[in-house]
């Protein structure tokens, strides 16, 4: 095939095209349309729209990217990183030995020192902010004398919310939620749970539009910001309701019955092992420091 | 109104999870039964909604935000059964994909949010809406049931925390969980949830609810077709019985128990701990009781310090390397 | 009056504009044209002060707006007011309970009188001709009519420049020829206008100026509308069109053959 030798041909005649029916005449514009608008906004307190629509897309963002990540080379099963984690995070929970929280926290330090570095702002920057709030909750306490609190429930707060994040960020969703299946839940709920997840974004995706427009049109001051987040909400909840007749559609369409398979292919790694002693060293530590 | 992870113990957590098992597995039959499989795709989206629902930012006067849980509101529109496991849903993704704490309290804020809250406040609407027969008393039922919904719920929380220095303590006297007792915990919890968060829930409420029955009416749950009053008698029973059942854990859990309930109600202050370690004074010691790193070999000491000091370096250079790499920033608008 | 000078935008990495300068007078009408995902759509984002630039500047109206100026909400609503954005989705653009409350929340919002605010309301219903529409719910409309609402809710802020996002999109082709009349009458009152599209035939009916952006995110076309597409070339180049494309205009046209097979 040589493109240069496309031709250009003559067609035949064609009848000239029918008129286009004349259009209604376009009634004649306002006056207050010709004119420049001279208008100087008021000041107002709409922080809020703001505020959701970062909210909505930082949740929006995470989504994506934990999709998005390729498994790494040595990776280990989603399922003992999931068991594991709730079994770290019930022996942090239960320990009064400071020791045995300190080793954690080095511990998921040199976890979090193999991640990547926007990974470890971000599990950091939560960490710290909820740290901090159970600081300030504590201070009360500690101030009249209580400072085995402040410093423990700190330090056990900053440790569990680092693990489940090094938890979240390292491992695909989809890959923990049918995890979940080895602990027994049925599949029905996992399949609900991915279903969540896929429409957070989708919903999620349609309330941010709404509230862009929403800021858009807050050209000043809005004496019924209630009426207007409540319209933004409800709308949201009538569109799922569509987008969900529309999903159980297609879902009929490719045979659903009601069940939902998870598939759980399994392969001991090189990788589980070591992740595996680790995890009994700890929890022989656990056992160790709490005996006194 | 959601509890963190180490406020409450393992057991807590442990029993408020066993009290929900029954309520997931109604919830799941009655959801079987009253709709067909055609609702599980919107049980998913009405999770998803719920999950967002709880990430807008709600003015309130002054110029602060809030947040509202929408508990009772999606109980009204799709049924409380649906809505306890569509809540149920989407406080699991916040707290185990977005690792905003309360993995371990999970069974405890899904007693709260999406037990407590969705049943009351749609019971009370329905009590309401059934006696009045006006359209204004289908809005002062959802209004009074919303409030009602988080102001109890909250109770429940204060609870759930207030009872933990009571049952739970080191053997020096310290709470090993929240410190604070139910003296300080209920008003805590209870007073913004009556003034604040209450009447942002039930105005939030109440505004979409309107809003999608002028819409949209149709999409509107249309009340359950079977009798429900053996539900009102499990619920009643659950609430009942689940604090007993924590008193009975916590006395059961160590002997320390029965000693120390004695010492913080006879010789306790108003704020119910007065540890003994304490009585001398502040000391170094007292401060960070274990910090001896009882049980663990000096070396031990020593590796951990290395350890730590190296992770924190690699963290460190991979944070700068990143942000110089990344000059333009990434704009988020 | 919008002026773009060496414009970069990236999102999560992802580059979305690059290196993008150009310059719109007010009174013109422009159509940008382009493949899904050359930028478009953010484009218009940067110009309705939805995001800032990374790099690069961008000045409205003498007046440069940056991500510090956008965070002040004076700045911003005044912004808003004057650029008004009809989203490709009507959807996603309309959040009140009925037509005619869509219709005053802009006015509401700015302060003028309830009788100034009916005044504005029945003007652009009539304008669109949705005056019927007045109490229904938008949600309820069919596509075209749900356009036309957000058209008029945005209208009747009047704004100086009108920025639609594939506007054409899910009309019927009657409801699509009204528009293009109603954008043409638009513009010459005064408003400047600029349309993103796919639809090329109406692109000289609606614009003098067209603009065309290619797979990298940038511009590589800038010049009248009907001079852009004779530029077949150029067209296919950017993924626009494929070697079956041929416009009509009047009783002949042309066809691209292939007989070597």
């Amino acid at each position: 095939m040589d493109n240069n030798k496309l031709k250009m041909t003559q067609m035949p005649d064609m009848p000239k095209m029918q008129e286009m029916p004349k259009m209604p005449e376009m009634p004649g514009m306002p006056h207050w349309l010709l004119e420049d608008e001279k208008y100087s906004p008021q000041s107002d307190r709409d922080a809020f729209i703001s505020k959701s629509i970062v909210g909505i897309l930082s949740i929006l963002s995470r989504i994506r990217t934990q999709d998005s990540r390729s498994t790494p080379k040595y990776s280990v099963n989603a399922a003992f990183k999931v068991a594991f984690t709730l079994l770290l995070l019930i022996m942090v929970s239960i320990s009064q030995s400071t020791a045995f929280v300190t080793v954690i926290i080095v511990y998921l330090l040199v976890v979090l020192c193999t991640m990547q570095a926007i990974q470890i702002v971000k599990i950091l920057k939560v960490s710290f902010i909820m740290s901090f709030f159970t600081f300030v909750i504590l201070l009360p306490a500690a101030l009249l004398g209580n400072t085995y609190s402040i410093v423990m429930i700190t330090a056990k707060v900053f440790t569990s919310i680092t693990a489940v994040n090094i938890l979240s960020h390292s491992t695909r969703w989809n890959a923990i939620t049918s995890a979940l299946k080895r602990f027994f839940v049925p599949d029905i709920f996992i399949l609900v749970l991915d279903i969540t997840i896929k429409y957070i974004v989708m919903l999620g995706d349609f309330a941010l539009n709404m509230l862009r427009a929403l800021k858009l049109r807050s050209v000043g001051r809005n004496t019924s910001k209630y009426t207007s987040l409540s319209g933004i909400a409800g709308t949201m909840f009538i569109e799922s309701k569509e987008m969900a007749e529309g999903m159980y559609d297609a879902m009929q369409c490719r045979g659903f019955d009601g069940e939902y398979h998870v598939n759980s292919h399994f392969q001991f790694t090189a990788a589980d092992g070591a992740y595996i002693l680790i995890q009994i060293a700890i929890i022989i530590l656990f056992v160790y420091l709490g005996r006194t | 109104m959601h509890i963190p992870d180490n406020y409450l113990s393992p057991s807590t957590c442990a029993v408020m999870f066993t009290a929900m098992i029954p309520v997931w597995t109604i919830a799941v039959r009655k959801v079987k039964e009253e709709l067909t499989k055609e609702k599980i795709p919107m049980l998913g989206i009405c999770a998803a909604f719920s999950f967002l629902l709880m990430m807008f930012n709600i003015p309130l006067p002054g110029g602060s935000t809030g947040h509202a849980v929408g508990g009772t509101l999606i109980a009204i529109l799709i049924g409380p059964f649906s809505a306890c496991i569509s809540v149920t849903v989407a406080l699991l993704i916040q707290a185990l994909l977005f690792g905003d704490g309360g993995v371990l309290a999970f069974g405890a804020n899904c007693f709260n949010m999406a037990f407590v809250l969705p049943f009351l406040g749609y019971f009370v609407y329905k009590f309401i809406k059934d006696r009045v027969h006006t359209q204004k008393g289908e809005y002062i039922g959802i209004a009074i049931g919303s409030y009602a919904g988080i102001n109890v719920a909250a109770l429940f929380t204060a609870i759930e925390f207030g009872i933990q220095p009571l049952l739970f303590t080191t053997s020096a006297g310290q709470p090993v969980y929240s410190p604070y007792p139910l003296s300080v915990s209920i008003p805590a919890m209870t007073i913004p949830h009556l003034l604040v968060a209450g009447v942002i829930e039930a105005i939030f409420t109440v505004a979409i609810f309107a809003f999608i029955k002028k819409v949209s009416p149709g999409t509107i749950y249309e009340g359950a077709k079977q009798k429900t009053k053996a539900v009102f008698g499990l619920i009643a029973a659950l609430v009942c019985l689940t604090p007993l059942g924590l008193l009975a854990v916590g006395t059961a859990w160590g002997e320390w128990g029965t000693d120390e309930i004695k010492d913080i109600v006879t010789g306790g202050n108003a704020l119910g701990f007065v540890p003994e370690g304490m009585r001398n004074g502040f000391s170094f010691e007292a401060l960070i009781p274990d910090y001896a790193v009882t049980g663990l070999p000096d070396i031990a000491g020593y590796i951990l310090s290395a350890a730590a000091g190296t992770a924190i370096l690699i963290i460190l250079f991979k944070i700068i390397s990143s942000l110089k790499k990344d000059k333009a920033g990434s704009n988020l608008g | 009056m919008i002026e773009i000078n060496n414009v970069s935008y990236s999102y999560s990495g992802v580059t979305a504009l690059q290196n993008i300068s150009l310059h719109i007078e007010k009174g013109e009408a422009i159509a940008l044209l382009g493949p899904n995902g050359s930028g478009k759509s953010t484009l218009l984002k940067l110009i309705n002060g939805i995001i800032s630039p990374d790099q690069g500047t961008y000045t409205f109206d003498s007046e440069e707006v940056t991500g510090k100026k956008l965070s002040s909400a004076q700045f911003t609503k005044r912004l808003h007011q004057r650029i008004g954005f009809v989203f490709q989705n009507s959807d996603t653009q309309l959040f009140c309970a009925d037509v005619y409350d869509e219709v005053a929340f802009g006015p509401r919002q700015m302060g003028l009188s309830e009788a100034e605010v009916d005044t504005r309301v029945n003007d652009c219903l009539s304008l669109l001709g949705i005056q019927s529409f007045k109490s229904r719910t938008p949600y309820h409309l069919s596509g075209g009519e749900k356009r036309k609402v957000a058209i008029a809710c945005v209208l009747s802020l009047n704004p100086d420049i009108l920025v639609l996002d594939e506007p054409m999109s899910g009309l019927d082709p009657r409801t699509q020829r009204w528009l293009v009349e109603f954008l043409v009458h638009l513009n010459k009152s005064g408003k400047t206008i600029i349309t993103s599209t796919h639809n090329l035939e109406l692109v000289p009916e609606i614009s003098s100026r067209a603009i065309l952006f290619d797979e990298n995110h940038e511009i590589v076309g800038d010049m009248p509308s009907g001079q852009l597409l004779e530029d077949v070339d150029l067209l296919k180049r950017v993924n626009l069109v494929d070697q079956y494309y041929h416009c009509h205009q009047g009783s002949d046209h042309k066809h691209f053959h292939d007989h070597s097979f």
